[in-house]
């Protein structure tokens, strides 16, 4: 932050530096047209006139114009090397500040809670790590250093105008308060105007995205002409809010520039007066002419610039709040004496957990898996399977009970530490908007690529992989290839087993893999049993029958747990569910389909 | 979130493409007569700024030579009445610029959205909806803002300068040559720079696009990063991305911090040769003193215009890519649409579809993979066809084209023997009602979206539609009822529940053909047994075609057609089918299990 500061400083000396030389060439003109053209002696201060007779005597010499001409080049070099400069660091600062407070958003996006999401709107959130940074960054690098200007110029032109001539500086400021005035009551009056202007902007792209993103709804009830008058209205009603923008902006530049003319009216015939009158110089006159000139601008922009405050301030709040939400906490005192590669061995006792204030989601789970062996989890959509998922990966946390891995308390674990103890394949993968070699070496950076092929071979994709344009080098999302759901869910195992770790968890990892293929998945998942405690969610039997145990939960509580053959042998969800599909290998599938017929 | 990376990727183009501007230029011809003040308002307002100094050095000259006898009064009326002429001007030129703009802006909008309404779907699948979308908004405002503005400035521009010209060779032309001699340097350096804050200024959008994308992309896998514990990675990855768009913008600043001094300073090379040269000429007494003001003025001025021209020419380089995409959107001819003979056609189209066709089809989104093979299917009128089979193995497809939203690379669809390209698209889609399994809805209440089905229906009839597939039971418990608004896309509603009213529409529609795609998958199992007996009786008399997910859907169709990998695999009815144990069997099955387990399994 004291760089930025540092640079932000400089900018604002260079403004300062560079408002100093804007005003020195109004008074060089004054003093040629004067004392050089005009040939009467310089009111200016002793020691330039000092200076001037050490050059050319008493007299200002014609053939020293060229001097003067120099030192109007001169100035405007200076002010213009300035003005680059304080351009070069305002940016510099601004932009830097940009960067760290978009940094600071991207780390602080990845450390809040799951449950900060669950309320969260991802386009909204979105938007202020994007534009409202955009409005603050602006505001920055702009606004505030034309603020500046105005604070600048105030402070040079202030003593160089009264010194000239009081009388002839109020004649030639009179009206820039009005101008100011006018702009900025202007621009808080014409705000309704332009929301409705952007809201009739919005509504018309949602009338045409929903038209886009419809288009098959749209032809299959033959309502293109319906869709085209309801378009029509909306362009209509954008055209007429835009016109009505337009209609106000011609009251505003129009009386603005009036304003503008007269103010130049009143400095030019007060001066010329004065000047008829011996008052004044014709110098000073056109001294006064420029001056005013290069304070009109900024002052016809403070109206605008004093708008865009309130904008730039609502935004940096909205940024803030994202900045000050709580991320995900850790234990203060952290474990020294954890291995780098746990066992696996995973208990859950009397596991109680609610989503904030509704109905318990899960209630009293205990189950106990040993190390290297396979759990199946089977029960209804909705009956807290994922949960489980997410209460292992320290995703959220539990309300009551315990969970234990390899004897440790996972609350006392650190998030991280857990996660990195676990592989999970959830039932839609994300894939990152990276090449497919990139997604499935996400767990293990460093691995090979032969380790990854034999990772992608185990989850039987890398043959499709091969078929891509680029192999492995094939980009993955919009502007790349775009995976089936049984693709992705196979990358993300391969991206899982790469990881090695000693929790494996498949959730619902195979539900748009192909009955075929998701076979010799499994079996190149049994033929590695043992080597990571597994945890699988599944619908179909084939994959439950080779789990070492099987628990059945509903409405958030275990029902049934044990063996297959126990399970079967018990009456219940499970032996139902065999019942029905008629495993594989149970010899009596055409009256089991007769049963099904008449079951339901 | 994603039109923003649709906008200005294609290189800025360095030569005009004139034939394409003056196509682009047509859409301006309704405003031929605001064009035409526009430009007369230009001139007089240059007049007007050219007038100013000209004044100026009355006045100076009015004071210095004679101060004893200056007479103001006659310079302030001018002053006035350049003044007066100036606002009324300044407003003329603003509205009718604006006229132009918006107006424009409107049409092509208008032109382009229609277009995209007679489009065939192999376009759109070749398009994101996020790039059709920067083309009608981002590409119709750039181009909307050039036909106002640009020529408004171009001709204030070109105005302005030789006004200019001309005022300083009238006062004194050896003094104008030699200020002149900046006007080349500073048209170069306008014009330089201008192209160099395109190209700079595009790098700054792409790379904050990439921004963007990469914030998108934190907060919808921020569960899989917690899992992988990439957040130190990804940090890492985004301070690069952040770094470049640093790095952009910083560039971009540059342009912009070094252009406008370096014109100033220009500029004032140009007083300085007026001031030296023409303070000579003062003192020699061959010019007045008025005069040589009126040169410092010109010449301090000369930025300004040459600035905008510059802009201008920049700016309609910048929107060639623009213009050439939407011309691009307007040229295009539809791939399906009624043949010139069928269009000429007076002969009245049948009232009904009967027997329905396929015919040996093949047909391949891309033709070199082929998605249906051969296909050859024959419905009689009032049969319920049933679609199953393994996700991309067709039956969509085989919807779509019998929809004619894609024709067959090979082979005919005939509808009562006759090929339907020799049929009107509107009349074969006006007899039909469509329902996906994503049921897009619009914005709006309930009761607009179920009137989408027919526009003309009454309430009560948007009433009884629901009734049939029971979609007032949940409607009914809304707080609003019928005038519920159902949010963007839905968003307000279930799945389920939009499913329930993509149902309502499609039967107010009344179609003599039902198509069903995955139509009821995310209904509840109570509802679904409801909804079943509803469609069951809308569905009695007419030809339809299902495809399911839902096994009491499918068991009750006349027939059962088992697609995969693009051919017929296996078809009957659902006793013959499981009888033979084949496909079909294996996955009744498998779905059995899942249907059980969805639905909250006994």
């Amino acid at each position: 932050m004291r760089g930025r500061r540092l640079l932000y400083a400089m900018a604002i000396v260079s403004l300062l530096v560079a408002s100093a030389f804007s005003f020195a060439a109004p008074l060089i003109l004054k003093v040629t047209i004067d004392g050089v053209i005009g040939q009467r002696p310089i009111d200016a201060p002793r020691w330039v006139q000092g200076l001037f007779e050490s050059i050319s005597g008493s007299l200002m010499l014609p053939r020293y114009l060229w001097v003067f001409a120099s030192l109007l080049l001169a100035a405007a070099v200076a002010e213009g090397t300035f003005t680059y400069l304080k351009g070069r660091w305002s940016a510099f600062a601004a932009e830097a500040i940009a960067r760290h407070v978009r940094d600071h958003l991207y780390d602080k996006l990845q450390h809040l809670p799951c449950r900060y999401y669950d309320d969260a709107e991802t386009g909204d959130l979105v938007q202020r790590c994007t534009s409202d940074v955009e409005t603050v960054r602006m505001f920055l690098a702009t606004q505030v250093v034309e603020l500046a200007r105005v604070a600048a110029n105030l402070v040079v032109v202030v003593p160089i105008v009264l010194w000239l001539d009081w009388k002839m500086a109020i004649a030639a400021t009179a009206v820039m308060p009005i101008i100011v005035i006018f702009a900025i009551v202007f621009f808080l009056k014409v705000k309704r105007s332009f929301k409705a202007a952007d809201e009739a902007e919005g509504s018309l792209t949602s009338v045409i995205q929903e038209n886009l993103t419809g288009i098959r709804v749209v032809r299959a009830f033959a309502n293109q002409a319906f869709e085209c008058g309801k378009f029509d209205v909306r362009n209509s009603d954008h055209r007429d809010k835009d016109r009505h923008l337009y209609t106000v902006f011609c009251w505003y530049w129009s009386i603005s520039d009036a304003l503008v003319f007269a103010q130049m009216g009143l400095a030019l015939f007060a001066g010329a007066y004065w000047v008829a009158n011996g008052r004044i110089t014709i110098g000073t006159l056109v001294a006064f002419w420029m001056i005013m000139g290069i304070l009109i601008w900024p002052v016809r922009q403070m109206g605008r610039i004093l708008s865009l405050l309130g904008k730039a301030l609502v935004s940096l709040q909205r940024v803030n709040e994202v900045l000050a939400a709580t991320v995900e906490s850790d234990p203060s005192e952290p474990h020294h004496d954890l291995p780098r590669r746990l066992d696996g061995g995973l208990v859950f006792e009397d596991v109680c957990f609610s989503h904030a204030k509704e109905s318990p989601v899960v209630r009293g789970v205990s189950f106990a898996v040993a190390p290297g062996e396979t759990l199946a989890i089977l029960g209804p959509s909705g009956s807290g399977k994922s949960t489980i998922v997410n209460l292992l990966l320290r995703l959220y946390d539990y309300d009551a009970g315990h969970i234990t891995v390899d004897g440790f308390q996972l609350s006392r674990l650190p998030r991280q530490y857990v996660r990195s103890q676990i592989g999970v394949v959830m039932q839609e993968p994300f894939l990152y908007s990276k090449t497919v070699r990139d997604n499935v070496k996400l767990g293990r950076h460093e691995a090979r690529d032969e380790e990854m092929i034999h990772a992608t071979q185990l989850a039987a994709v890398h043959e499709s992989i091969e078929q891509f344009d680029s192999g492995y080098d094939t980009l993955v999302g919009e502007r790349g290839v775009t995976l089936s759901g049984g693709q992705r869910q196979r990358i993300a195992l391969a991206r899982a087993l790469l990881q090695q770790p000693p929790i494996l968890i498949l959730d619902d990892a195979f539900s748009a893999v192909d009955t075929h293929t998701e076979a010799r998945i499994t079996e190149a998942l049994r033929q590695r049993a043992g080597r990571y405690t597994t945890l699988v969610i599944a619908h179909r039997l084939s994959t439950l029958r080779q789990a070492d145990k099987v628990i059945v939960i509903e409405d958030g509580a275990i029902t049934q747990s044990g063996t297959h053959d126990e399970l079967i042998a018990a009456d219940g969800l499970y032996r139902r569910l065999w019942r029905i599909q008629g495993g594989p290998d149970s010899g009596s599938g055409a009256g089991n389909k007769q049963g099904d017929g008449s079951q339901s | 979130m994603n039109a923003i990376a649709y906008h200005d990727d294609d290189p800025v183009a360095r030569r005009f493409d004139w034939s394409l501007w003056r196509k682009v230029l047509a859409f301006g011809r309704p405003f031929k007569r605001w064009f035409a003040l526009l430009c007369m308002v230009a001139i007089v307002l240059a007049g007007c700024e050219v007038a100013l100094p000209l004044i100026i050095a009355a006045v100076i000259d009015e004071v210095t030579i004679d101060p004893a006898n200056a007479r103001l009064g006659p310079h302030m009326l001018v002053f006035a009445v350049v003044c007066g002429a100036n606002l009324v001007c300044v407003w003329l030129f603003i509205y009718s610029a604006g006229q132009i703009a918006t107006g424009v802006g409107y049409h092509i909008r208008d032109v382009s959205f229609r277009k995209l309404q007679e489009l065939d779907f192999a376009y759109f699948d070749r398009r994101p909806v996020g790039w059709l979308m920067a083309r009608l908004t981002s590409d119709c405002n750039g181009l909307a803002r050039i036909m106002g503005w640009a020529l408004l400035d171009a001709v204030w521009g070109t105005a302005m300068i030789i006004g200019i010209v001309i005022a300083m060779l009238i006062l004194h032309w050896k003094l104008a040559l030699a200020v002149l001699v900046i006007v080349p340097p500073l048209a170069f350096i306008c014009r330089h720079y201008q192209f160099r804050l395109l190209i700079s200024s595009r790098a700054v959008r792409k790379a904050n696009s990439h921004v963007t994308a990469a914030f998108n992309e934190s907060i919808m896998g921020v569960r899989t990063t917690k899992a992988l514990v990439r957040e130190r990675r990804n940090f890492e990855e985004f301070e690069q991305t952040s770094t470049r768009m640093y790095d952009d913008s910083i560039l971009n600043s540059l342009y912009a911090a070094a252009f406008l001094p370096l014109t100033t300073t220009l500029c004032a090379a140009g007083v300085g040769i007026a001031l030296w040269y023409g303070g000579v000429q003062v003192i020699t007494g061959s010019m007045t003193l008025g005069t040589l003001v009126a040169f410092l003025s010109f010449a301090g001025h000369l930025a300004n215009p040459i600035q905008e021209m510059a802009r201008t020419i920049t700016l309609i380089q910048g929107a060639q890519a623009s213009a050439e995409r939407i011309q691009g959107l307007i040229d295009t001819e539809p791939a399906i649409a009624d043949s010139p003979d069928v269009a000429a056609s007076t002969q009245p189209e049948p009232d009904a579809i009967g027997r329905i066709d396929f015919h040996e089809v093949t047909f391949g989104y891309n033709p070199d993979a082929p998605v249906l093979r051969d296909f050859t299917l024959t419905v009689e009128p009032g049969q319920t066809i049933a679609f199953v089979g393994p996700t991309g193995g067709g039956k969509s497809t085989v919807a779509a084209l019998l929809c004619r939203f894609y024709e067959p690379t090979r082979g005919q669809v005939m509808l009562d023997g006759i090929d339907y390209r020799q049929r009107r698209i509107a009349w074969l889609q006006s007899k039909l009602g469509i329902v996906l399994q994503t049921p897009h809805l619009f914005s709006g209440s309930i009761r607009e979206n179920i009137r989408y089905g027919r526009t003309d229906a009454s309430d009560d009839e948007v009433a009884h539609a629901s009734r049939v597939v029971n979609a007032d039971a949940f409607i009914s418990d809304l707080p609003d009822g019928y005038d519920t608004e159902v949010g963007e896309g839905g968003s307000q509603l279930s799945t389920g529940q939009k499913q329930l009213v993509a149902l309502a529409r499609a039967i107010l529609a009344d179609p003599q053909i039902f198509v069903m795609d995955e139509a009821t998958s995310s209904v509840d199992t109570e509802t679904e047994q409801l909804l079943q007996a509803g469609i069951e009786r809308v569905l009695g008399s007419r030809t339809s075609f299902v495809i399911a997910h839902r096994l009491s859907t499918i068991r009750n169709a006349d027939r059962i057609v088992v697609i995969d990998d693009g051919r017929i695999v296996e078809q009957g009815s659902h006793a013959e089918l499981l009888k033979r144990d084949g496909r079909y069997a294996e996955l009744y099955r498998q779905h059995f299990v899942e249907e059980h387990l969805l639905s909250g399994a006994g």
